[in-house]
């Protein structure tokens, strides 16, 4: 008749956080503290303003890429595993566009102009995000129609990155400088503040919003937590794998412009070896997505658990290169940090009563 | 001192808030005999056992066990003066050793033992079950469900209980499981422990008790010898005649015009296009064993089971529902007999579960509204009785009747005009059944219509209006009011066509 379970209200906040989250959950998250306050004090140049600003840059790419895709995780959609190729055929894409002589505005003669600038990398943005949207629904409809996300997201990988290997041949693609992207890859507005740095904390802020608050955020973690309930409820998983995987593709299209905007130029094996610690971006960010603690089956999670494991997995390599590891040493540690709390949170399911 | 029962309850009564789960209910049991303790579903029977196993102390009446009169505190006191009780829920550490599980509670061992030696020492427990071939050392997790449950039993009878209840330990078991059960019942009788089994297997319990006690809504009767009843006589004794007030009065209805006109529906799973009409005001009954179409029907009419064509008239229109969603817009709530599988997010909580069909209503260009959907729930809660403090909470933490109350509670939320239940009160205990039932009839009295499928002859003989019964997917007849008696639906469901082979006994509830 009534359940042996105490009322909710008038906890402490201690004994809220321990009736929320199991002790594994807890441990996990004093020993990251533990090691994040070791590293502090024995890193020299760590706790700096222009090393605070690199951990946080070098978290952005990756984080902005991971959030996109934790919609796809909460919405019980597993992941993208084509999460590098979108990139790869994003930043193609994007820098043919940047490159192509019908998309140059203005005066052919001298340097061209503020607005000449800003509408040749318009169109090669648009033109991109609207491949990536694309890129997204597909993969998503499959999915929502009952495919597997594994094999889907293998194949649709595999497809994406042989169109940009094509249409690149397999060269890298450059272009001139000045080239209107250069304020998205490496300039600022705000201070010294990196705008890849804003635009980070802007899309996390707004997609921890969207998730709380708005009908789309509810639907994503009601049919992530029970698919079969939520279509009984009116909530088909066929349009919610749809959008969620063209945020996912939207934001890695994203990440690759910012990227191309750096380095003014573009192939399709820069996020699968010149990125990022350990080199290959779809495992960073599945990475990033199950440090933070998202459940992988859906319906538990946030995207401020994301940005936060962006942060700290940023953080732990950043504290290994200042003390002189090798970038071995670095993918080790990444690697463990993701068996070890894909293990913790398995743990912590098998024991919850929730997946009964 | 052999005619001297070892364990006698007499006069026991029981409330569950305004419902008495037992009413002066008696029940004894000897040395060494193995007593049936059968009634349907929310005649008492769980109440009794918690009784007996010192989980339920609010109770009155006498509890006279091994001489004297006894009061005890606990499962734990019970436990130590002999009484054991196996749940229908596992209540093993799947990931330790079979060995470890069966000392879990620490006695008659040393405090700090070897596995070896502990397995050593478990295996006579072991054997005692069946289960001679087991490693001790083995992962619980790594047996079957059945041998698990069977480790259960290892483990109380490492206890040495006097008396042994064993509460539907064959529900969720294989053939060959329930055999091992079955047998192993046997052996402890031959060592003089008296066995309490409560099950709803009849072949089980005239093959194995002695004597059988029937609950039935809360009254017992003088438990019989087994070998003076047979399974016609038994039905009967757990049927009974009227059921008292557990189910709410009903109205007279009157039947103008239908608000919703069924026309050539035709699930997957039903022989043949069916047609009925349902009436603003009355709760219809679908009556029909496991996989007579009950469920197809329902499910095709919410538009959550696949129909090969026909149509509903409603409000004007003439549809089909292709999913869900399309039901849900027009009014018509469905909710399916597997609460777990699609009625509840168990992992979110309470306030998300019942809001969840109604999302348009509390939010606004898509944002949600916090303080609307706060103050539906909670209005929907109470309607069903789940304290609005709870709301922030997992829904897998409510118990069986909760969850089911949620559920169905959140249909609320859509202020349906057509109802949809099957099974409403599956796995639920006495008390929130006829809560579930008196709200269901509120429902109908406001003007909602409601169709229940149920395969619980009691609750369809006395919840509904009106009876359309089902047959192996074929549509039977209809009852009205005044023909609807448990023998008149009995043999509609069972036996519709008068078939030889196919008796009332057989009737699976």
């Amino acid at each position: 008749m009534t359940d042996v379970t105490a009322p909710t209200d008038d906890l402490k906040f201690v004994q809220r956080i321990r009736r929320d989250y199991s002790p594994l959950v807890i441990a996990m998250v004093g020993l990251f503290v533990v090691i994040f306050v070791a590293g502090a004090v024995f890193t020299d140049d760590f706790l700096t303003w222009f090393n605070i600003k690199t951990i946080i840059r070098d978290a952005a790419l990756v984080g902005i890429m991971a959030i996109g895709l934790t919609f796809v995780t909460l919405s019980g959609n597993f992941f993208l595993l084509s999460m590098k190729e979108i990139a790869a055929l994003s930043i193609i894409c994007f820098a043919t566009l940047m490159g192509a002589d019908w998309n140059q505005w203005g005066a052919g003669e001298g340097d061209p102009t503020t607005s000449a600038l800003v509408m040749t990398f318009s169109v090669a943005f648009l033109a991109t995000m609207i491949i990536a949207t694309i890129a997204g629904a597909a993969q998503g409809a499959l999915i929502g129609l009952g495919g597997n996300p594994i094999v889907v997201t293998l194949g649709a990988a595999g497809l994406f990155f042989g169109i940009g290997s094509w249409w690149s041949d397999n060269l890298v693609v450059s272009y001139r400088r000045p080239h209107g992207a250069e304020w998205l890859g490496t300039g600022s507005f705000i201070g010294d503040i990196p705008n890849i740095t804003v635009a980070f904390i802007i899309i996390a802020v707004v997609a921890e919003l969207t998730l709380r608050y708005t009908t789309f955020g509810r639907q994503v973690y009601l049919v992530g937590a029970n698919r079969a309930a939520g279509r009984a409820t009116g909530h088909e998983n066929f349009g919610m794998a749809i959008k969620c995987c063209i945020i996912a593709s939207v934001c890695a299209a994203f990440v690759a412009v910012a990227f191309s905007g750096q380095v003014s130029s573009a192939h399709v094996n820069y996020f699968s070896s010149e990125f990022g610690s350990s080199g290959d971006m779809t495992i960073m960010v599945i990475a990033i997505v199950m440090v933070g603690g998202n459940s992988i089956m859906g319906g538990y999670g946030s995207t401020l658990r994301t940005s936060l494991g962006a942060i700290f997995i940023s953080t732990v390599d950043n504290m290994m290169v200042l003390n002189g590891f090798n970038s071995g040493a670095r993918v080790l540690a990444v690697g463990l940090m993701i068996v070890f709390s894909i293990i913790v949170f398995a743990l912590v399911r098998r024991g919850s009563r929730a997946v009964e | 001192m052999a005619d001297q029962p070892l364990l006698r309850l007499t006069d026991i009564n029981r409330h569950y808030g305004a419902i008495q789960a037992l009413k002066g209910a008696s029940f004894e049991i000897r040395h060494g005999e193995i007593m049936g303790l059968v009634g349907e579903n929310g005649a008492g029977k769980s109440t009794m056992v918690k009784i007996i196993g010192g989980f339920d102390t609010g109770f009155t009446g006498e509890y006279f066990y091994d001489g004297e009169i006894r009061q005890f505190s606990g499962p734990t006191a019970a436990e130590q003066s002999g009484i054991a009780i196996a749940q229908q829920e596992l209540s093993l550490i799947p990931t330790m050793s079979v060995a470890e599980n069966i000392f879990l509670a620490g006695d008659g061992v040393p405090q700090v033992a070897s596995k070896g030696y502990l397995a050593r020492k478990a295996k006579p427990f072991l054997e005692e079950v069946g289960l001679g071939h087991i490693n001790p050392l083995r992962a619980t997790n790594r047996l079957s469900v059945g041998e698990q449950h069977l480790v259960e039993v290892a483990r109380l009878i490492a206890h040495n209980p006097q008396v042994l209840i064993l509460d539907e330990p064959t529900a969720a078991l294989g053939e060959t499981d329930s055999i091992r059960i079955l047998d192993m019942v046997g052996r402890l009788k031959e060592r003089g422990k008296s066995v309490i089994y409560v099950s709803h297997r009849m072949d089980e319990i005239f093959k194995i008790c002695d004597r059988i006690t029937v609950l039935r809504d809360g009254e017992s009767q003088e438990a019989r010898a087994a070998k003076d009843m047979d399974v016609n006589s038994l039905v009967e004794l757990m049927l009974g005649f009227e059921l008292g007030d557990m189910y709410p009065e009903r109205k007279t209805i009157k039947r103008t015009e239908p608000v919703l006109k069924v026309r050539d529906l035709w699930p997957d799973g039903i022989l043949e296009p069916i047609n009925f009409d349902i009436y603003t005001g009355e709760i219809l009954g679908l009556a029909g064993q496991l996989g007579s179409g009950t469920s197809e029907i329902l499910g095709a009419m919410a538009g959550s089971t696949k129909s090969r064509g026909g149509s509903l008239h409603f409000q004007g229109k003439e549809f089909l529902p292709s999913r869900p969603k399309d039901a849900i817009r027009r009014g018509i709530a469905y909710c399916s007999e597997d609460r777990k599988y699609d009625g509840l997010f168990l992992g979110r909580p309470i306030m998300e579960n019942m809001s969840a069909p109604a999302l348009e209503k509390i939010s606004k260009n898509g944002i949600l509204n916090g303080a609307r959907e706060r103050a539906l729930a909670t209005e929907n809660a109470v309607k069903f009785t789940v304290d609005p403090k709870r709301l922030p909470q997992e829904a897998g933490v409510l118990s069986g009747g909760n969850q089911q109350k949620v559920a169905l509670g959140k249909w609320l939320s859509i202020a349906p005009k057509v109802i949809l239940v099957n099974e409403p009160t599956r796995g639920v205990d006495v008390g929130a059944r006829a809560e579930i039932y008196q709200i269901l009839r509120e429902l109908a009295d406001h003007g909602a219509a409601i169709v229940v499928a149920s395969t619980d002859i009691q609750e369809i003989t006395n919840l509904p209006d009106r009876i359309i019964s089902f047959y192996r997917g074929v549509q039977i007849g209809e009852l009205a009011l005044e023909d609807m008696t448990s023998a008149n639906i009995l043999e509609m469901i069972t036996d519709p066509f008068h078939e030889a082979g196919i008796a009332v006994s057989e009737k699976e509830s």
